[in-house]
């Protein structure tokens, strides 16, 4: 075939799935490098990572050693957010044994999941999905016969299936919720991606390895009743040009409003979410 | 043996039966649910009017959390259809999500039909012949037509 309009023909250049296929070959390779969540490791290791780095971003570390005292990265693939999230939030359910707590999310998964089929998603297309979150939540209360311990909490949370199919899960219920509200999350969407809210959750919230930020956390938050403590490590100062302390961004669903500290905190550096431990849990998570 | 993706296949299948999409057909081979047969007839009211074009759609165990690799089986003459029949579509590469069924999937395929997408050219001639001379586009998607009744 011979392409008389000069430019590249589509022999020149590779095709859309070749270039395709090649990013996720770096990116996969890249990622691999670490689990999907990380050991718990000491705040001093993050410490070490900008020993010989931007002044701004060593002050800021050494100031989160005040609230913070450990930190578990995720793989940077894209799913970074959902995963801590799901680690981070069963983890807390492991530790507080709250089964009223699992009812009351259950009831919000509940009303998402409605929420789907009257947007006129097949219920066939998520329920493997939605029953996999539901099964881990279920795990991490004592007492059960599939109930898991942190060593297995952690395994499950490493195991590609499990893993990809609660991101999936909660991407589903984030792009309800957006559509849902979508009035609301209009302003927001156009603000940081020029698109509709339909090519929004399309593009952006719906296909996996597609980065999150407000946008999908408030619309998680809300539909799952769940608060998120989000800290920001990044270079910027305060007003008067020193001050390093560490922001943070607490998403707060409405059912929430007496909640103190979140149970999920995330550490956020431009494009990638970890967790982190608050020193107040400190005592009760070193047992 | 009965995988997630095996019994996801089966529950698409059975969508497809109960409430099938106009103008869309598909089923998997007799022995082989990972591989399926479509057929999309092309949209009333368009140049593609009458067309009867087949696919094939083959899925792996990594389904749905991977998108099938879907190939038409008839000669297509299309700005994001490319020679060996693979499709240019966003949801079938970097915008796949498991909440597409293959209803959605060759739905989508069908209204790629009279809404190409130029930015993104898998042919590159029916490309620039769909912007600059859409009468001749027209006439060529025509013979695309005539060719699918009979061709194998």
């Amino acid at each position: 075939m011979n392409s008389e309009g000069g430019g590249a023909s589509e022999e020149d250049r590779p095709r859309d799935d070749e270039i395709l296929a090649f990013h996720h070959a770096i990116r996969a390779a890249d990622a691999e490098k670490l689990e999907f969540v990380g050991d718990k490791e000491p705040l001093t290791v993050l410490a070490a990572e900008y020993e010989a780095g931007n002044p701004v971003f060593k002050a800021k570390v050494e100031n989160l050693g005040q609230s913070y005292f450990a930190i578990r990265r995720a793989r940077g693939d894209g799913n970074c957010f959902f995963r801590s999230f799901m680690f981070s939030y069963l983890e807390h359910i492991l530790e507080t044994k709250n089964e009223a707590e699992v009812r009351r999310v259950e009831k919000n998964i509940e009303q998402s999941k409605r929420a789907l089929i009257e947007l006129g998603y097949q219920e066939f297309t998520f329920e493997d999905f939605l029953s996999i979150f539901v099964e881990q939540l279920e795990s991490a209360l004592p007492g059960r016969e599939t109930s898991v311990d942190i060593d297995q909490l952690v395994q499950r949370c490493r195991d590609r299936y499990i893993s990809d199919y609660v991101v999936m899960f909660f991407r589903f219920v984030t792009s309800a919720e957006i559509r849902k509200r979508a009035e609301f999350f209009e302003p927001f969407i156009i603000g940081i991606s020029n698109m509709s809210v339909q090519q929004f959750c399309k593009a952006s919230v719906e296909p996996m390895g597609e980065e999150s930020d407000h946008v999908h956390i408030t619309a998680l938050s809300d539909a799952l009743g769940v608060p998120i403590r989000v800290v920001y490590l990044d270079r910027s100062v305060g007003a008067d040009g020193k001050n390093t302390d560490v922001n943070h961004h607490d998403f707060i669903p409405s059912e929430c409003s007496g909640v103190d500290i979140p149970p999920v905190v995330l550490l956020y550096r431009p494009g990638h979410y970890d967790i982190l431990y608050t020193r107040k849990d400190e005592g009760r998570q070193n047992e | 043996m009965s995988t997630p993706s095996r019994k996801r296949l089966m529950r698409d299948f059975k969508r497809l039966q109960q409430d099938p999409p106009a103008g869309i057909s598909g089923a998997p081979q007799d022995n082989n649910i990972m591989l399926w047969n479509a057929v999309i007839f092309g949209p009333d009211d368009t140049p593609w009017d009458g067309g009867t074009f087949k696919l094939t759609l083959q899925f792996t165990e990594d389904y749905p959390n991977k998108p099938p690799t879907v190939r038409f089986v008839s000669k297509m003459f299309h700005p994001n259809i490319y020679a060996d029949g693979s499709i240019c579509l966003d949801i079938l590469q970097n915008q796949w999500s498991p909440i597409y069924d293959v209803a959605a999937i060759l739905t989508s395929i069908q209204s790629l039909l009279c809404d190409p997408n130029p930015n993104s050219p898998a042919n590159s001639e029916a490309a620039r012949m769909y912007s600059e001379n859409r009468r001749e586009y027209n006439r060529r998607v025509r013979e695309i037509v005539e060719q699918s009744w009979t061709a194998e």
